[in-house]
C-alpha cells in the first residue's frame, strides 16, 4: 500500500511536470492538435466518401462507423497521452544507457520509464472522440445512461491493449539496435485498427483478434457497446491480453538481463 | 555537377546498407494500406453487395489498388522530416558553410532510393503487365509523372519545414501534409469516388499527381493528349514549388542568421 | 569497511559479426563469440567517508568497476558488499543510499527548470518536504546556482548543468556517490568550483566518494587515495603522493656532441635505464615520445636524467668534465607525467 501510494506521489510530480513543459512550447500543443483533427479528418471523408456509395458496410451503417471512429479516437487519446512519447524514447533508454540512472533509483524501472512523458495536451483529442461519440450515438444506437461507465471502462481496455502490444514491439531493442523497421511495422499494423474487425477478411479479422489484437482498441469496444459480445469473445479478450502482459514481463527480464550482460 | 553525383551515389549507399531492411520496410508499407484498401472492397461489393460504385466494379477496384502500389512508394515524404530536423537542433549550421545546396542536397541523397524503387516497381509493372494488357509506355510515362510528383512533394514539404525557423519544429506540419496527401493523392481510394460537389478539393491540389494521375494512365483511362495536359500542369506546379521554396528558405535563413545561427 | 571487492572479475562475451547479410546468417546459425576481461580479478576495500579516485587509460575497466559496485551489472566472479549489500540485487534501502552521477549521461529533463526535477527526485525518494527544502538550499548556495534553479536546463552552460545534475544526485543524501567523470567538458574555472563543492561535501557530510576521472586535477585535489586500473587490472593502490617519488626529478641536458646513453651512463654515474637521449636509449621508444608529447615540452636534441635532486650537481660536473652543454634545466614530476607513464608502460 505504502509503495502504491508513493508511486502516486511520483506520478503526480510528473503530471506537474510535463504539465510545465507543455506550457511552455504552446506551438507544438496547438501543431498536435492540428494533426490529429486532420486525421480524424481525414478518416471521416474516407468513410463519407464510401458511405455516399453503399448504403451499408458488413452490417455497419454509416452513424454505426461514425460511432466507432469515435471509440477510437477517444481510446487512442489516452494512449497519445499517457504513454506514446515514452515509446520514442525507449530507444534511447536502452541504447544511449539512460537506463543506467533508472535502475540506480529506488521505484520500479519501468515504472519510471514509462510515465515519464505525457501529453497532457492530448486530451483535447479525447474531448474530440467524445465529442463524436455523444454525436452519433444515439444514431448508431448507443443507449447511453449508465453504459456511459462502460464505455469508459472500454477506452481503458483500449488504452491497454495499445500499450501492451506498443510495448511488446518496442522491447526487441534490448537485442538489436535498429528498432526502426519493428516501429515501423507497428504503425503500419495500427492501421488495420482504424477500421472495425468485421470488414475484414477472415484470415485477417482472426489476426487481429489473436496474435496482433489490434481489433481491441476500438472494434471489440465498439461492438461491445453497440451489439454486446458473447461470452467466447470476453474470454478471448482476457486469455489474449493475459498472454501479452505475460509475454511482455517475461521478455523484460530477459532483456534487462541482456542488458546487464552486454553493457560494458 | 560533381557533387550532385556524390550525393546521389551516397544516397544509394545509405539506402543499401542494410538491404534487407530496406526491402522490407518497402513491402511493409506498400502491402498494409493496399490490404484494408481491399479489405473496403471486399466489405462493399461482395458484403455490402453494390455492383458498381463510380463507374467502377470490384475488379477495377483491384486493379486501381494493385497499380496503385507502383506509385505510393515512389511518392516518398520523409526527407522533409531531416529538414525540419536540421533546422531544430541547430545542425543546419554544419551545412550553410558549405558550399551547396542544401534543400538541393537533402533531395538528392533521399530521392536515391526512391530511385531504386521506381526502377523495381517499372519491372515488376512491366511483367505484370503483360499479363494484364498495360503497355510499357503507358507505365514509363506514368513513372515519369509519379517521380515528378515526387519532387513536387519534397518541394512543399521542404516549404512546410522552414515553419521550424519560427516555431522550433516543423514536425506535425509534415505529419498533416502527409495525411492529406495519403487521402488526395488516390492512394487510399480512387478519387473519382469522391462525391461530385467534393470533387474540386482534389483537383485544386497538385497530390493527385503523386498516385492518381499515374494509375488512370497506364491503365488507359487517360488520353495521351490528357496526360501530356497533366503533364504540362504538373510543370506548373514545379514552378510554383521552387518559387515556393525560394521564398520560405530566403525568409527563413534570415531569421535563423539574425538569431546567432 | 563501507565498501569491499574481493576478486572481482568480469568478462564479456560478444559475438563475432562478419559483413553483410552472409554475416548476419551466420550470426543466426552458428554464432562465434569473443570474451573480453573487461575487469581481471580486483580487490579493494574503501572506507567510510574516504574520498577516492579510480584511474586508467580509456577501456582500463573505470567503468565496468564503477557499474558493478553501483549494482547495474553483476561481476563474473567474485564479490562485492557496498553499505553491506549486494549491489546487484539492488534492494530498494540500497537504492536510497547510493548515488550515481555520469558525466556524459544527463537525468535532469532538458526542456524544464531544475527544481521541477529535483520535485520529482523528492517524491522518488521521499524525502519529507522540509528537508528537501533546507537541502536544496543549502546545496543551491554551496553550488552557487541558487539563481538558475527556475531556468531550463537547457538554456543553462555545461558547467551549470553539471552542477545541476550533481544536486539531483546528492539530494537524497546518499552515503555513496559513484562519480563517473564529472568535470568532463568543463572549462577549468567550472571544474575547479565542482571540485571545491565536492571537497566540502564529503568533508562535512562524510560521504563515501568514488570518482573516475581523466583530469589529474580532480585526483590531485580530491583524492586521498587512488586506484588505478590497466587493462583490468589493478596496478596501483594507494597515496596519490607515493606514485610521484619524494626528491625525484628530471634534469634535462642539451649537449653539443651526440654520446650513446651507455656512454653517458659512464660518464655520470646515472644507470643506462633512466637516460633518454634523443637518438634512442631505453625510454625512446614511440610510447615514451607521445607521452612526452602530452606533457607539452618536446625537446628532441636534448637528453634526460631521472635522478635524485641532491644529485645533480655531480651528474652535472661529471657531465662537463667531458661534454660542452649547451643548455639544461630541471623538471618537477607531475602526478600526470607519472600516470601517463604507467599508462604506457608493458
Amino acid at each position: 500500500m505504502n509503495t502504491l501510494a508513493k508511486l502516486l506521489r511520483v506520478y503526480a510530480v510528473q503530471i506537474k511536470n510535463n504539465f510545465v513543459r507543455e506550457a511552455v512550447y504552446r506551438v507544438n500543443f496547438l501543431a498536435g492538435m492540428a494533426t490529429d483533427v486532420v486525421w480524424i479528418g481525414v478518416e471521416f471523408t474516407l468513410f463519407t466518401v464510401i458511405y455516399a456509395n453503399v448504403p451499408q458496410l458488413a452490417g455497419w451503417t454509416k452513424p454505426q462507423v461514425y460511432f466507432f471512429l469515435g471509440i477510437f479516437f477517444a481510446s487512442d487519446a489516452l494512449f497519445t497521452t499517457f504513454f506514446q512519447r515514452n515509446f520514442w524514447n525507449f530507444s534511447d533508454l536502452v541504447n544511449k544507457g539512460e537506463l543506467d540512472i533508472l535502475l540506480t533509483k529506488p521505484v520500479h524501472p519501468l515504472f519510471l520509464a514509462l510515465t515519464r512523458w505525457i501529453n497532457l495536451t492530448n486530451l483535447f483529442n479525447l474531448a474530440l472522440g467524445l465529442g463524436i461519440v455523444v454525436r452519433f450515438g444515439p444514431e448508431a444506437g448507443f443507449q447511453g445512461g449508465w453504459r456511459w461507465l462502460v464505455l469508459a471502462m472500454w477506452l481503458l481496455v483500449g488504452m491497454s491493449t495499445q500499450l501492451l502490444l506498443r510495448f511488446a514491439f518496442s522491447i526487441w531493442i534490448f537485442w538489436t539496435e535498429r528498432s526502426w523497421a519493428i516501429t515501423r511495422m507497428y504503425y503500419q499494423f495500427f492501421q488495420f485498427a482504424t477500421k472495425p474487425d468485421t470488414l475484414y477478411p477472415k484470415m485477417i479479422r482472426y489476426l487481429i483478434l489473436t496474435a496482433l489484437p489490434f481489433a481491441f482498441i476500438s472494434s471489440i469496444p465498439a461492438r461491445a457497446l453497440l451489439h454486446g459480445l458473447s461470452w467466447g469473445e470476453y474470454a478471448g479478450l482476457a486469455a489474449v491480453l493475459g498472454c501479452f502482459l505475460a509475454f511482455n514481463t517475461v521478455m523484460w527480464r530477459l532483456g534487462l538481463k541482456r542488458y546487464q550482460s552486454a553493457s560494458s | 555537377m560533381k557533387w550532385r553525383i556524390a550525393a546521389l551515389v551516397n544516397g544509394f549507399k545509405d539506402a543499401t546498407a542494410y538491404r534487407v531492411e530496406f526491402l522490407f520496410e518497402v513491402l511493409g508499407s506498400a502491402f498494409v494500406p493496399a490490404a484494408i484498401q481491399w479489405v473496403l472492397w471486399y466489405a462493399m461489393f461482395k458484403i455490402g453487395g453494390a455492383n458498381e460504385i463510380a463507374g467502377m466494379g470490384y475488379s477495377d477496384m483491384i486493379r486501381y489498388t494493385m497499380v496503385s502500389l507502383l506509385f505510393t512508394q515512389v511518392r516518398g515524404g520523409d526527407h522533409d522530416f531531416e529538414l525540419q530536423e536540421m533546422i531544430r537542433s541547430g545542425q543546419l549550421s554544419n551545412y550553410i558553410l558549405r558550399p551547396v545546396g542544401l534543400v538541393e542536397f537533402v533531395y538528392i541523397r533521399g530521392m536515391a532510393p526512391k530511385l531504386l524503387i521506381a526502377g523495381m516497381a517499372l519491372a515488376v509493372g512491366s511483367v505484370a503487365g503483360m499479363f494484364f494488357g498495360i503497355s510499357p509506355g503507358r507505365l514509363l510515362g506514368a513513372m515519369v509523372m509519379a517521380f515528378i510528383g515526387n519532387v513536387i512533394h519534397y518541394q512543399i514539404g521542404a516549404a512546410l519545414a522552414t515553419t521550424a525557423f519560427i516555431w522550433e519544429e516543423a514536425f506535425s506540419f509534415l505529419m498533416v501534409k502527409n495525411m492529406l496527401v495519403s487521402l488526395l493523392s488516390g492512394e487510399l481510394l480512387p478519387l473519382s469516388l469522391f462525391p461530385k460537389n467534393m470533387q474540386w478539393i482534389w483537383q485544386s491540389t497538385p497530390f493527385y499527381l503523386y498516385v492518381y494521375g499515374p494509375v488512370q494512365y497506364s491503365l488507359g483511362h487517360w488520353s495521351h493528349a490528357y496526360f501530356f495536359q497533366q503533364l504540362a500542369w504538373s510543370g506548373v506546379w514545379l514552378v510554383i514549388g521552387w518559387v515556393l521554396i525560394r521564398a520560405s528558405w530566403g525568409l527563413g535563413m534570415r531569421r535563423y542568421l539574425s538569431l546567432g545561427g | 569497511m563501507i565498501i569491499e571487492a574481493k576478486n572481482v572479475s568480469r568478462t564479456f562475451r560478444s559475438t563475432k559479426k562478419a559483413e553483410g547479410f552472409k554475416g548476419a546468417l551466420g550470426l543466426l546459425l552458428k554464432p562465434e563469440y569473443q570474451s573480453h576481461d573487461a575487469v581481471k580479478n580486483v580487490s579493494f576495500s574503501i572506507e567510510e567517508g574516504s574520498f577516492n579516485g579510480l584511474i586508467g587509460a580509456n577501456g582500463a575497466g573505470k567503468t565496468t568497476l564503477l557499474k558493478m559496485l553501483s549494482g547495474l551489472i553483476a561481476p563474473t566472479s567474485g564479490e562485492v558488499r557496498v553499505l553491506g549489500y549486494d549491489p546487484f540485487k539492488r534492494p530498494i534501502d540500497f537504492r536510497k543510499k547510493i548515488a550515481l552521477v555520469m558525466g556524459q549521461k544527463a537525468q535532469l529533463w532538458w526542456d524544464l527548470p531544475g527544481v521541477d526535477a529535483f520535485d520529482l527526485l523528492r517524491a522518488i525518494y521521499d524525502i519529507p518536504s522540509p528537508v528537501y527544502k533546507e537541502r536544496l538550499n543549502r546545496l543551491a548556495e554551496l553550488l552557487d546556482v541558487t539563481k538558475h534553479l527556475n531556468t531550463q536546463i537547457r538554456r543553462l552552460s555545461l558547467g551549470e548543468r553539471m552542477k545541476m545534475e550533481l544536486i539531483g544526485a546528492l539530494i537524497h543524501w546518499p552515503k555513496v556517490i559513484f562519480l563517473d567523470e564529472p568535470t568532463i567538458g568543463l572549462d577549468v574555472l567550472a571544474a575547479h568550483k565542482l571540485r571545491e563543492f565536492l571537497k566540502e561535501f564529503n568533508r562535512v557530510e562524510k560521504a563515501t566518494i568514488i570518482l573516475t576521472s581523466h583530469n589529474m586535477e580532480d585526483i590531485e585535489r580530491l583524492c586521498s587515495r587512488v586506484l588505478i586500473l590497466k587493462t583490468g587490472e589493478m596496478i596501483y593502490d594507494g597515496k596519490p603522493e607515493g606514485l610521484t617519488k619524494k626528491g625525484e626529478c628530471r634534469l634535462r641536458v642539451r649537449l653539443m656532441q651526440k654520446p650513446t646513453a651507455d656512454e653517458l651512463a659512464g660518464v655520470s654515474g646515472v644507470p643506462a635505464a633512466a637516460i633518454k637521449t634523443p637518438n634512442g636509449g631505453p625510454e625512446a621508444d614511440g610510447e615514451a615520445e607521445a607521452e612526452d608529447e602530452a606533457e607539452g615540452h618536446v625537446d628532441r636534441d636534448s637528453v634526460y636524467f631521472t635522478t635524485k635532486v641532491d644529485l645533480i650537481p655531480t651528474v652535472l660536473q661529471k657531465l662537463m668534465a667531458k661534454f660542452t652543454i649547451v643548455n639544461m634545466g630541471i623538471e618537477e614530476q607531475s602526478l600526470e607525467s607519472v600516470i601517463q607513464r604507467l599508462y604506457t608502460q608493458a
